[in-house]
């Protein structure tokens, strides 16, 4: 029996800025927004004035105000790269509550320009505080940015399962092959980035060491990302002259925050946070037909497939090893090409909610690998995961096609 | 000596006996009166059980590898001493801290343990601090 707020909105809208990647121009994190936002009301038709509430990772006053907006719900979740698919979440909940009519997700982050201006990014609140956990308890031994904390879940993984980079290698693999088949991912070809195009396991075992046993193609991009997305009320969502994808199961959850209160390395809150999607669902792993899965590194993937249940803990690696999450396969994973070949501007859970959208509403322009115009897949049924912070926070929705 | 080029944390109020100890060559850890566990990092409030009666006992100083990392890229002071091995280690009395490990070979990770045994020590890195780091004393 599906949760009393199954289906109380839908996303009829996902949009991405006018440029993405690699700009040749600087981009403001404001930019980003203001041009993903107008595109998702031109994709819609929905004005930008029937906004009601807006959703986004700290930036939702300044949207607003850019936008001339007054709205009755902000949101400024912002707890890492799940934080979208929580707004979407709390989009839902706002909507079933009869609060919100039109909710507005927002994403825009600078990754790449923030390194050609030297600067640090201004996609998100950069903390500071001197007493923090983390600021005086594991700063003072040389960790630095993600690589140097997710590392230490891959060789846990390693031991407690007998797994071996090389496993978690075939993600990066697959995930590329995904990549040479969206030209607007960074790694589509040899032109669109010198190593683009396919890869190969050795590849991914010979790439530079970052932070061992994560080489450097375990390890995702930094680039420019803008993206929007709306979440509406189910009347208009029927009048809308796109396709809705409804939210069929939203859920959230965290383990922690420090990656010193990480209790088990080899597992995160995506069972808790896709339990609560899956209930309000009534649905379960086996109902669902594809996935989009945070892949900040191979080993974020490849432990969020277990915690999803779609295979069993210490195996998740093998939906890509046995082609099976492929282009062609059964179960397609990350068919955007995901953040390690396709864009990760730091926080990457608006591409996943992009790429669900387009694949459940059959908008994806990029060719259509199953033959299907619009779509990779033949989906309609994708579980989404957003993962933040030292694999601490996790968001999960069951979206579902008309 | 050398003046110590890597981040040195400011204490904060309430860990500060941890910080005591540590310039003693001691590791205080908090624990609680109500349910008798030990927690890291020093909480106001017992996380296990929400007590607020916490007590610093000194640890045993020994533990095991939970599991590691070997860095080779870093920033600041760390960056000229890449590779390093960093580690999560589980204190006997329970839960875990962070370090980075000494005895070990970062080139050779292979020969690392997740289970091997370990001990504190304390580096004096300013007149106020003294960061605790960990050896390997027996393999896992
Ligand atoms: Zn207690």
């Amino acid at each position: 029996m599906p949760g009393p707020a199954s289906r109380a909105a839908a996303i009829i809208g996902a949009a991405e800025a006018n440029e993405i990647g690699y700009p040749e121009t600087p981009k403001t994190a404001i930019q980003l927004h203001i041009e993903a936002i107008k595109n998702v009301s031109d994709q819609t038709g929905i004005p930008i004035s029937m906004i009601d509430g807006i959703f986004s990772a700290g930036w939702s006053s300044q949207i607003a105000e850019h936008l001339g907006l007054h709205p009755n719900y902000i949101d400024t979740t912002s707890v890492g790269g799940c934080s979208f698919e929580m707004h979407v979440h709390h989009a839902l909940a706002a909507i079933h509550a009869g609060i919100v009519n039109v909710a507005l997700v927002s994403h825009g982050e600078n990754g790449y320009s923030a390194r050609a201006t030297k600067g640090r990014g201004t996609g998100r609140p950069q903390g500071g505080d001197p007493w923090s956990p983390d600021a005086m308890f594991t700063a003072p031994y040389g960790v630095a940015g993600a690589p140097s904390n997710y590392s230490h879940a891959m060789t846990r993984h390693n031991h407690v399962y007998g797994t071996t980079p090389e496993d978690f290698a075939h993600i990066a693999v697959v995930t590329r092959q995904w990549a040479t088949l969206n030209p607007r991912a960074i790694m589509y070809s040899k032109d669109t980035h010198p190593a683009g195009g396919p890869i190969t396991v050795e590849d991914v075992a010979n790439s530079r060491m970052i932070s061992w046993p994560l080489t450097l193609l375990h390890v995702c991009l930094v680039t420019d990302h803008g993206g929007a997305v709306l979440v509406v009320s189910p009347e208009i969502a029927r009048a809308a002259k796109t396709k809705p994808v409804w939210i069929a199961g939203a859920g959230e959850n965290m383990s922690h925050s420090s990656m010193l209160e990480m209790g088990d390395f080899t597992a995160t809150s995506a069972a808790a946070s896709a339990a609560n999607a899956y209930k309000m669902a009534g649905m379960g792993p086996e109902d669902m037909e594809m996935a989009m899965i945070y892949d900040s590194f191979t080993v974020t993937a490849g432990i969020t497939a277990e915690m999803l249940g779609l295979a069993p803990r210490g195996e998740g690696f093998t939906l890509w090893k046995d082609g099976r999450a492929a282009p062609g396969g059964k179960f397609p994973i990350n068919t955007n090409g995901g953040g390690l070949s396709f864009n990760h501007s730091g926080m990457y859970g608006m591409q996943l909610l992009v790429e669900a959208y387009r694949q459940l509403s059959g908008t994806a322009e990029d060719g259509g690998f199953s033959g299907d115009k619009g779509k990779q897949t033949s989906a309609r049924s994708c579980v989404v995961n957003g993962t933040g912070g030292s694999l601490s926070t996790t968001g999960t929705l069951v979206l579902v096609a008309d | 000596m050398a003046e110590y080029n890597k981040p040195i944390p400011q204490p904060d109020p309430h860990s500060q006996p941890f910080w005591d100890g540590a310039k003693e060559g001691k590791l205080m850890l908090p624990r609680c009166t109500t349910c008798n566990r030990v927690h890291w990092y020093p909480r106001l409030i017992c996380p296990f059980c929400h007590s607020r009666d916490i007590e610093w006992i000194q640890g045993s100083g020994e533990g095991r590898i939970h599991t590691f990392a070997v860095q080779h890229r870093a920033f600041g002071g760390w960056a000229d001493e890449t590779p390093f091995v960093t580690a999560y280690i589980d204190l006997n009395e329970g839960d875990r801290m962070m370090t980075v490990l000494r005895g070990v070979d970062p080139n050779k990770p292979e020969t690392i343990k997740c289970g091997a045994k370990v001990r504190i020590e304390f580096e004096k890195v300013s007149d106020d601090v003294s960061i605790s780091f960990w050896r390997v004393v027996e393999g896992g």
